[in-house]
């Protein structure tokens, strides 16, 4: 069987999840990624990412306990599996194989 | 204090999100906003709005379907109990079932009828170009509208930009056509060649393409084909057709196929219009001989091009009395009635009132259906409580209750569809149609549209108010029946009876208009009058055959007339001493022969009758009392009046008689002495000898003229076809009425069987205590006595209206006497009390001990 496939967004989200460690939720992926690409992201898109990612096993999820931040809703927290941990190293080790493949070039 | 998200956006979030993940998305989207409070509150509320908005995407959404996660179960479920439902309550089912289905029989019967009265000339490919020429005629008695035009019109049209094709015809006619001395009678018109171009009568392709273009072709149908030669192959054979005194050789040169039942002009052959128009000599501008139906490029245009055609006529005749408009072509059929030159309604008023009736009809049922049902909700709380109980929600038990209606309404789709079937023909007979019951895709989606139409409104309201019900109160065995349920069930009930009587009202008024109409004196005699045309040999020996005719056992007199029931010619060609410019006066013009008056049963006012005595009658003329009195004239008898065919003397007034129809008021008329071009020769029959008369006419007949085909037709047949519409309208309603009637009493039954279902203790108990069968009977009628009373009140006055506006189109029409009304009210009355008392007097017999006896 072919192991599920990781989008490229996914990756980061996935990539995001693995280094904030147990303490990785929707606000906390948001903000650490908002700031490392320096760009706008919605919080819905990390939502579908963190779903999809559920679903194929590279995630698992729990519920924080209650407090009184966020109306008393719960957090809901993720962590990386070891599936996850494994499409990741696999991703990175295609890509720094492929990466060391290309000849030096000069673009001066 | 934290800010609030925006409430709205929540709300939505939370109706379509999934719940598993509706508390981390919540609780995510409300800490960015909380942040983004701080900056800037509005922009934070967008962002919410915007991010709850991106949320609504498949990941996220609830499954609503699998709400209810066994939903077929439940489906089964519904059926079962409702399967149930109708095996418990038998007579309830069967009340509905039958109510409904006779009412959707009806319906379905009136869709067809509608419809096909809709259709009428539409099946014309250019339909939407077409339109007929009329001209408006005004004198001093207002405006008359004809469709008929001057035929030198026709070549003037070119020079109208805006049509496109044009076609002359004259109206269909029975004419007697031969081929190798077989006489056949046929109905066929004249029409120009691009008669084919414009109207879509199909023509076989082995003929002319253009047949109709030289005088001595003919087209003919393939009926007609079939009679005359046996086949459809008869390019190029000869017929000869006969008209009166004159004879033409034609040939075939095209064959069409029968003219289709959606044409109101139904023919069998189509000759030469040149050949027409060669013939007659009354070609002017100012003779109305020919119908014209133009092709305009754009139906936008018709204004436009009615004002040019108008002109062209305006060019050629001296006179401002006539003014031209165009009509479309397949509205003339329903809208029919001109009156004072303005569109005045006509057929489609019938089309109007039957849909209204349709609906009447199904409303009716349906108030059946849900008196019945809200009735029966006593029977059902605990089953309803019970799952209330369960936890079965209210759209659950409107599912199960609206499934139920909609089942039982399409059950009774089922059965009124064989209703259709089987009554077709005989529905058929009474409305003189041709309908066929065809499924075609319109007639699935209305049958669709009623069983939707019936299955939600007579179920929503029982669906609505049986899952209101409060389960503890219910259970506690307290159904709060409010005042307001029964007053309702009541009103409803009103209703019913108040749309019956309408009903029952407008069929006596129309039955009594028709009979009156039948028997009205027209100031003629219509019995046992028959008459036939005059052709062949009779033309020259019209003498021989009156004097043989008189000869005959059984035949009272015999005569030459001109006379034809709904009018003939009419003419503004009359002058007279002290005529003036206002004294413009169309005369309706009758041809006589000897003695025909006397025959006809006229009687003269003054003056004399043609009589043999007087042979210099060809210069005389009789006028009627309406024509005296327009012209003016005292002391009539021996003036002379100018006729366009040269002076003729007053001989004879005659009192006045209805010619034209009852609709109309009497119009002024002269009858001309001139047996020669009189068209018919007409016999008084002896009464109660009529069929031995005709057949010895039809020796005389079949000696003096023979291979011609004799074909007599009755007077009274005639003024009867008059009234057709009317009669086929008043028969109609009858059968509609009565089952308007019948439905109401079904639902009435059903309820007052509840209702007595319920008192059953109650009348135990009074008969306990020693009340007496006519007081309990008294008790138990007296509750629907009082409903149907407020009914007749109501519906009083809306009949009056209704009725009097009907008889206003008739220019002669019975009184609306009280009478009506109370024959009305009672017979509704009475109706109501037989179906009750079957079952009060029942349940004022029945032994107290046995309604007690269990508790």
């Amino acid at each position: 069987m072919k192991p599920p496939s990781l989008g490229e967004f996914e990756e980061l989200v996935l990539l995001m999840v693995a280094a904030l460690h147990d303490e990785a939720y929707g606000v906390a992926i948001l903000e650490s990624l908002e700031t490392k690409l320096d760009k706008k992201v919605n919080i819905s898109a990390i939502h579908v990412a963190l779903k999809r990612m559920e679903e194929k096993g590279f995630v698992k999820s729990r519920f924080g306990g209650i407090t009184s931040d966020r109306g008393g809703r719960r957090k809901k927290f993720y962590v990386i599996t070891a599936f996850g941990k494994q499409a990741l190293d696999q991703q990175y080790s295609i890509r720094t194989e492929i990466y060391q493949q290309i000849p030096e070039i000069s673009f001066n | 204090m934290r800010p609030d998200p925006p409430h709205r956006a929540i709300k939505f979030l939370r109706w379509f999100c999934r719940e598993d993940f509706i508390e981390e998305v919540e609780g995510d989207l409300v800490e960015i906003f909380e942040m983004q409070y701080e900056v800037s509150p509005q922009k934070a509320r967008r962002k919410f709005y915007w991010s709850v908005l991106k949320y609504f995407r498949p990941e996220f959404l609830k499954m609503f379907s699998s709400q209810n996660s066994n939903f077929l179960t439940m489906q089964r479920h519904n059926l079962k109990l409702t399967i149930r439902s109708f095996l418990k309550y038998r007579s309830q089912f069967l009340i509905n079932l039958i109510g409904l289905s006779t009412a959707i029989a009806a319906v379905l019967f009136i869709y067809l009828w509608v419809n096909d009265e809709l259709e009428m000339d539409k099946f014309h490919q250019k339909d939407e170009q077409l339109f007929q020429i009329y001209s408006n005629h005004s004198d001093a008695s207002g405006i008359s509208t004809w469709r008929g035009v001057p035929g030198l019109l026709k070549d003037e049209l070119v020079t109208v930009s805006e049509i496109e094709t044009s076609t002359v015809f004259t109206d269909t006619h029975e004419f007697t056509l031969s081929s190798n001395d077989s006489y056949f009678r046929a109905e066929g018109k004249f029409a120009d060649s691009s008669f084919f171009d414009i109207f879509s009568y199909e023509l076989f392709p082995s003929g002319d393409k253009n047949p109709l273009k030289d005088e001595s072709g003919i087209v003919i149908s393939e009926a007609l084909a079939l009679k005359l030669f046996g086949s459809t192959d008869v390019i190029g054979k000869n017929i000869t057709w006969h008209f009166w005194e004159k004879q033409k050789e034609v040939f075939v040169r095209g064959v069409m196929k029968d003219t289709p039942n959606a044409s109101s002009d139904q023919f069998d052959f189509i000759m030469s219009w040149e050949f027409y128009h060669n013939m007659i000599e009354y070609k002017q501008w100012g003779n109305y001989y020919a119908r014209i139906v133009v092709a305009l490029n754009d139906p936008k245009n018709q204004q436009n091009a009615a004002t040019q055609i108008d002109k062209i006529l305006k060019k050629n005749l001296e006179s401002d009395r006539v003014t031209l408009f165009l009509k479309k072509y397949s509205d003339q059929y329903l809208y029919n009635n001109y009156e004072n030159g303005k569109e005045a309604g006509g057929r489609i008023e019938y089309v109007r009132l039957f849909s209204i009736v349709a609906f009447f009809i199904l409303f009716i049922a349906c108030i059946n259906f849900i008196n019945l049902s809200t009735a029966k909700a006593t029977q059902r709380t605990k089953e309803i409580s019970v799952k209330k109980t369960l936890g079965a929600s209210r759209p659950s038990l409107i599912n199960q209750h609206l499934t139920e209606s909609v089942l039982i309404s399409v059950a009774s789709m089922f059965l009124a569809l064989c209703l259709v079937w089987v009554f077709l023909p005989q529905f058929n007979l009474v409305s003189g149609k041709t309908l066929s019951f065809d499924f075609t895709w319109e007639f699935g989606l209305a049958a669709s549209s009623v069983i939707v139409f019936v299955g939600l409104i007579a179920g929503s309201y029982p669906a609505l108010y049986l899952s209101s019900f409060n389960p503890i109160a219910l259970l506690k065995g307290k159904l709060s029946k409010g005042k307001g349920e029964v007053r309702g069930r009541q009103v409803l009930v009103v209703i019913q009876f108040a749309l019956s009587i309408i009903l029952i009202v407008a069929v006596i008024v129309v039955q009594g208009q028709m009979s009156f109409l039948q028997n009205k004196n027209l100031g003629y005699d219509r019995d046992n009058i028959i008459y036939f045309e005059r052709e062949g040999k009779i033309l020259e020996n019209s003498e021989t055959v009156i004097n043989e005719l008189k000869q005959v056992n059984g035949v009272e007199g015999a005569a030459l007339s001109g006379f034809i029931i709904g009018g003939g010619n009419s003419t503004g060609g009359v002058d007279w001493e002290g005529k003036t410019e206002e004294d413009q006066i169309q005369f309706w013009e009758i041809k006589a022969g000897m003695g025909m008056l006397e025959l006809m049963g006229m009687e003269m006012a003054a003056g004399r009758e043609f009589t043999e005595e007087f042979s210099v009658d060809s210069a005389s003329v009789i006028i009627n009392e309406t024509a005296l009195e327009a012209m003016g004239m005292e002391d009539p008898i021996g003036k002379t009046i100018t006729h366009y065919t040269g002076d003729k003397k007053i001989v004879g007034v005659v009192k006045d008689f209805n010619l034209i129809s009852l609709h109309t008021k009497i119009e002024p008329m002269i009858i001309l002495y001139n047996p020669k071009e009189t068209h018919f020769v007409i016999a008084k029959l002896e009464k109660g000898n009529e069929a031995k008369a005709i057949a010895g006419i039809e020796e005389v007949y079949k000696e003096i003229n023979p291979g011609y085909v004799f074909k007599p037709q009755f007077l009274d047949q005639d003024y009867e076809a008059l009234y057709k519409a009317e009669q086929r309208v008043s028969s109609l309603a009858k059968y509609f009425s009565g089952l308007a009637i019948l439905i109401s009493c079904l639902g009435l039954f059903g309820l007052s069987a509840f209702t007595l279902e319920r008192r059953t203790k109650e009348i135990g108990i009074r008969k306990v205590l020693g009340a007496g069968q006519f007081s309990i009977l008294y008790l138990l009628s007296g509750d629907f006595t009082k409903m149907i009373l407020i009914g007749i009140i109501i519906s009083l006055p809306v009949s009056y209206y209704l009725a009097d506006q009907w008889l206003a189109n008739f220019a002669f029409h019975i009184p609306l006497s009280w009478w009506i009304f109370v024959v009305a009210g009672l017979s509704a009355l009475f109706v109501a009390w037989l179906t009750v008392s079957i079952q009060t007097i029942k349940a004022a017999n029945t032994n107290p001990v046995n309604s007690l006896k269990d508790e």
